[in-house]
């Protein structure tokens, strides 16, 4: 019976090195790059979830001007449209599987748009390289969303209210006052969203783009050796992943003793 | 209607929870006149901080009005000197009420001197230098001067509600609103907390305390507000509240805490 790993299979796959260097940095990129998308996106969806505009603010007052005691116009009367765009948006994507996400963003949204065809390092190819990012970003800001808006609600409500009472405005608030300290807050969240990344970003070879995951596949297909380059691709994986979450909680570690009194 | 040197006006302020199931503020009038220390005293939910706070509209009453500088700031809109229909700034409204709150509220992510100068700053646009030098004296003459480039945290109690006060002060308030000020500090930190507050008084601000010091309010105050059950019971100098009270909830209340 043949072993279950040869280590000759690993001198067989040795030429194929290349793949993975280049794999590991589109994983690297893919991955950064999502985050900053999934970070500013959750931002503006944390933002229209707390905003507080109602267009039907005024049915909520009767004719003499004393507030409905219930019914239709109340229920219109707090109806806030960015709040449930932002609402539905997250919870659409939180609730279908994000391979399904990346195929609708592949196939059906860039399968409309042209991408130029031009490689980034002379090997990353932009029109698989694109899609991927926007499906992983827009499938992470979701997630971060939450994150966020439960780091901004974290806040105490007597920052605003001390802000508010000096002149400043919502949005100097927001400004100066409580997304510097919710960010702050959410920091490490976002670092570990950054490392579930990673690891889901090998979803995207499905698509074409050249990371790890696709370098196994390079592989395999060219050589029909499977479990060795597999485990190349697990042996990467770990030491990007494990030393990053293990730094990250140092850091937090670090950061919530600053705070301590 | 009021006298001309009246700086806010409150006429049957009203504020109702649950659909007016509770009634934390139950028509409240009473007028502040400049340079009026105005201590409000009365049991715990009595309403006084929600009517402190109604004030500059941290809380939005349900009814009444609060005439600030000639214009009902309950109202989303006023009509203007000349004649048009204009939207309540509220922002610049809330520039000249400087507020100190009983759990200090400083940004703990800014020193001290940050924490001074980002209004003036931001919201009147002082330059730097100016707000600097306007925050460092301020800091100075609550003896502080030397911690303007601490952050909150470092600080203790009494030092951050006096950093709290010349904070608010540094906006150049018209009146100064204090929510329970020495609430939240330990008893050895309530002197140099009310030592300032004296001083303040002293020049001539015009105040409203909500506190549970009884020797301020009878020392500095020059009007004291008794309150209970959201109404306003007794509104009368010192001598009147704390000599002979004739109200017997203010009898049963003074019974207890003094």
């Amino acid at each position: 019976m043949d072993s279950f790993i040869k280590l000759s299979n690993f001198g067989k796959i040795a030429p194929y090195a290349q793949l993975f260097r280049q794999g590991l940095l589109v994983t690297v990129l893919l991955s950064m790059f999502t985050v900053a998308i999934g970070f500013v996106l959750a931002l503006i969806l944390a933002l229209m979830r707390m905003s507080n505009i109602r267009p039907f603010r005024a049915l909520a007052v009767d004719r003499n001007g004393h507030l409905r005691e219930g019914g239709p116009l109340v229920w219109l009367s707090k109806f806030n449209p960015l709040s449930f765009i932002a609402t539905a948006y997250v919870e659409i994507l939180r609730s279908t599987p994000v391979l399904v996400q990346i195929f609708i963003i592949y196939y059906g949204v860039f399968g409309m748009i042209d991408l130029p065809s031009f490689q980034i390092f002379g090997f990353i190819k932009f029109n698989r390289f694109f899609p991927g990012v926007v499906a992983l970003g827009m499938n992470s800001g979701a997630y971060l969303c939450e994150i966020m808006r439960a780091g901004i609600q974290s806040i105490d409500q007597g920052q605003t209210e001390a802000a508010r009472s000096l002149g400043l405005s919502q949005t100097m608030n927001l400004r100066y006052i409580i997304l510097p300290q919710a960010l702050k807050n959410i920091l490490p969240a976002i670092a570990n969203e950054f490392v579930v990344i990673i690891k889901e970003s090998a979803i995207t070879y499905t698509i074409g783009v050249q990371d790890i995951m696709s370098a196994v596949n390079a592989v395999k297909g060219a050589t029909f050796i499977i479990i060795e380059p597999l485990l190349v691709a697990t042996a990467i994986y770990f030491c990007l992943c494990f030393p990053t979450s293990k730094l990250i909680a140092y850091f937090e570690r670090r950061m919530s003793h600053g705070d301590k009194r | 209607m009021a006298t001309s040197d009246s700086l806010i006006q409150v006429r049957n302020l009203k504020k109702h929870y649950h659909r007016g199931a509770i009634k934390a503020l139950d028509g409240v009038t009473a007028d502040i006149n400049k340079g009026d220390v105005m201590v409000v005293i009365g049991p715990s939910g009595s309403g006084k901080s929600t009517f402190l706070r109604s004030l500059n509209l941290l809380e939005e009453p349900t009814d009444g009005e609060i005439i600030f500088n000639g214009v009902d700031i309950t109202k989303k809109k006023y009509v203007d000197a000349s004649g048009k229909k204009v939207k309540l700034d509220i922002d610049s409204l809330r520039q000249k009420m400087g507020m100190v709150f009983q759990h200090f509220n400083l940004f703990p992510h800014m020193t001290i001197l940050d924490n001074m100068t980002l209004a003036p700053m931001k919201v009147k646009g002082v330059s730097k230098e100016e707000a600097e030098k306007k925050a460092l004296e301020l800091l100075d003459r609550v003896g502080l001067a030397d911690r303007a480039n601490a952050y909150p945290i470092q600080l203790s109690g009494g030092q951050k509600q006096r950093v709290a006060i010349v904070r608010a002060l540094a906006m150049e308030p018209d009146v100064m609103l204090f929510d329970e000020p020495t609430s939240a500090l330990d008893p050895e930190m309530v002197g140099e907390v009310l030592d300032v507050m004296k001083e303040l008084a002293k020049e001539g601000m015009t105040m409203v305390v909500v506190t549970h010091e009884m020797g301020f309010a009878r020392e500095v105050g020059n009007r004291v507000l008794f309150m209970a059950d959201g109404k306003l019971l007794v509104d009368g100098t010192p001598e009147e509240i704390f000599e002979n009270p004739t109200n017997p909830r203010l009898q049963e209340f003074l019974s207890k805490v003094l």
